[in-house]
């Protein structure tokens, strides 16, 4: 398994490479990507960017996965010419998510870059991937919301077709919400009250001081009503449902052969990411080693067990 | 254009509650009924088939919701599908007469891949790949998007407006679209905010060492609707299962021509309760 890691700015390279990045992606102002707008200021930065990637042996992907870009008919040969030229920087894969830019991108001369579906155009079935597939794309970025065996169909499609997969550290990204089809965080869909924080607006941390009210309760559902606003206001005032992503699923995926693991937050500062890629790296390390030297059941248990003890790497990183 | 009227129902197959009653009241002014699981594929069953039957029976068009889909709900959906075929086949069904609403691309590839004959619709979750809904302007994205849906057999977008019908790009020559291109549904009072898969309100812990086969619940979404307040924004949430709701802030009156102006002819009153 190889590390996928963001980056936004060219100083941010070296010492991801450092890290242990194998591959890096960003993005780029002249083009829209989903997120926060932290992309490299033009084409001729890319272009470094690229040569920088190059120099270190990785290679370089580039977010173009907005769910819903505006586009006119008279704009569509432009960004053709746009995604012509990221590839004639160097951009070895393009990271796309609205089937609109994947049009425009196999209208361009991409000599051989690889198409990537994001994981905000969510793919949780062999016959989404297999739409996907059909259409181009050699690498699909798995939703966190997607255990490993029900991904079992999934997988087993993309190993025969020779499509890569690629999953997110569940320790540094993922939201209890489907991501890409989120509106919650629109202020066009509510009218706030206070400023909030950007991304925040899922994890109001109320505690359990909210209790929700319940409304035309089914009488059969009376006794269980105290567990069940509970279990709602712990959900959805702190910060969402269980997890899928967790120490388990990490090792079933990496068993499964899933080959890219990504760490994908383009706005954390440039020593967060390099420390964060690190963590990424001990963590496959320790998968292989465990994988390596004993039975799958019994790397799986010991892997589960040293996770749980992961401190967010703050002894390490004090020392 | 005639602005067509639906209920959503939201009762189990077999197990009618408030919503058919009423809705078998207003029949004579309804021309289409919704069925099925728009947000969970755990509430896709088989009988939705009989249901489908009896309100087609009734004179009536049927939409059914289909939600995202891991490969249980493939799994489900495809067994329904075999049901409509059969009942089609038998006469029961009028294939002209349904409609499937699909919220995950996967669903689409299933209804080309067994050569379902039902017409398909872009459901709210997916339709967002296309129309952009903002509080001053309703956007249809970009030509080739349109295209990849129509290649889909996809030309019916859904769509909760939030109870406002803000100007539209539709029929600017800028974006080709043409107007004839694609049709919207408007489902209303509630605006669909966010979805989760580990439900809100049934899904057990997740430890560490478990790595889950699928969401499992004990469907304790039916048991009621939960009014929340926000601590920051002004409006009430509304919360079924896994889905958080907001409530339009008006009563929602559409003029035919108004939602016209939007390529929308149907309007589907959607409740949670």
């Amino acid at each position: 398994m190889k590390i996928v890691a963001s980056f936004s700015r060219l100083k941010e390279i070296k010492p991801l490479a450092a890290a242990g990045a194998d591959e890096l992606y960003c993005s780029v102002d002249p083009l829209f990507s989903f997120g926060d707008p932290v992309g490299l200021p033009g084409f001729r930065e890319l272009g470094r960017a690229a040569d920088a990637a190059h120099a270190l042996g990785l290679k370089l992907s580039l977010a173009v996965n907005h769910v819903n870009p505006v586009f006119k008919l008279s704009e569509e040969a432009g960004l053709v010419r746009k995604f012509s030229a990221a590839r004639a920087a160097g951009v070895d894969a393009f990271i796309f998510a609205n089937p609109g830019v994947l049009t425009l991108l196999k209208r361009a001369e991409l000599r051989g870059a690889q198409l990537h579906l994001s994981s905000v155009q969510p793919c949780f079935n062999s016959l989404t991937a297999g739409l996907f597939i059909g259409l181009g794309v050699s690498r699909v970025i798995l939703p966190n919301q997607l255990a490993p065996r029900e991904a079992a169909a999934l997988l087993k499609l993309c190993a025969a077709r020779g499509v890569d997969t690629e999953l997110f550290d569940y320790r540094f990204f993922g939201c209890a919400y489907v991501n890409g089809r989120c509106g919650l965080h629109r202020p066009d869909n509510y009218t706030l009250k206070v400023r909030v924080p950007p991304g925040s607006m899922c994890r109001p941390e109320m505690g359990g001081a909210a209790l929700p009210r319940a409304v035309n309760l089914r009488p059969a559902w009376q006794d269980r009503l105290p567990g069940l606003s509970a279990r709602l206001a712990a959900r959805f005032g702190c910060g969402g449902g269980p997890r899928l992503a967790n120490a388990a699923s990490f090792f079933d995926y990496f068993a499964s052969g899933v080959q890219y693991l990504k760490y994908g937050t383009r706005p954390d500062r440039a020593a967060v990411k390099a420390r964060k890629v690190a963590e990424l790296r001990s963590m496959l390390d320790l998968a292989s080693e465990l994988a390596a030297a004993l039975p799958r059941a019994e790397a799986r248990e010991r892997f589960i067990l040293k996770m749980e003890k992961w401190d967010g790497g703050k002894v390490r990183h004090a020392s | 254009m005639r602005l067509e009227q639906g209920v959503k129902l939201i009762s189990r197959p077999g197990a009618p509650g408030a919503d058919v009653a009423a809705a078998k009241k207003l029949l004579p002014h309804l021309d289409w009924i919704y069925l099925g699981a728009e947000f969970c594929e755990n509430l896709l069953e088989d009988g939705f088939c009989g249901e489908a039957e009896r309100w087609q029976a009734e004179g009536k068009k049927v939409c059914l919701l289909t939600p995202l889909l891991t490969e249980r709900g493939v799994k489900a959906l495809g067994s329904l599908g075999r049901r409509l075929m059969a009942a089609c086949s038998a006469g029961r069904l009028d294939p002209a007469r349904l409609e499937l609403t699909v919220n995950d691309l996967g669903a689409a590839a299933l209804a080309a891949r067994e050569r379902w004959p039902f017409k398909l619709a872009a459901g709210r979750q997916i339709s967002h790949n296309f129309l952009q809904l903002e509080k001053k302007h309703l956007k249809a994205v970009n030509r080739p998007t349109l295209a990849f849906f129509a290649d889909l057999g996809i030309e019916r977008f859904e769509l909760s407006p939030a109870g406002r019908l803000p100007p539209a790009n539709f029929h600017s020559r800028a974006f080709g679209l043409g107007r004839e291109a694609f049709k919207v549904t408007l489902h209303y009072p509630y605006l669909d905010l966010t979805t989760t898969r580990t439900c809100l309100v049934g899904m057990p812990y997740v430890a560490p060492k478990d790595s889950v086969s699928g969401i499992n619940c004990l469907r304790e979404c039916e048991a009621c609707s939960f009014e929340v307040d926000h601590p920051w924004i002004k409006e009430k949430l509304q919360i079924r299962g896994n889905t958080v709701f907001a409530a339009f802030p008006k009563k929602v009156q559409y003029a035919p021509a108004e939602a016209g102006r939007l390529n929308a002819d149907r309007l589907v009153y959607s409740p949670l309760v």
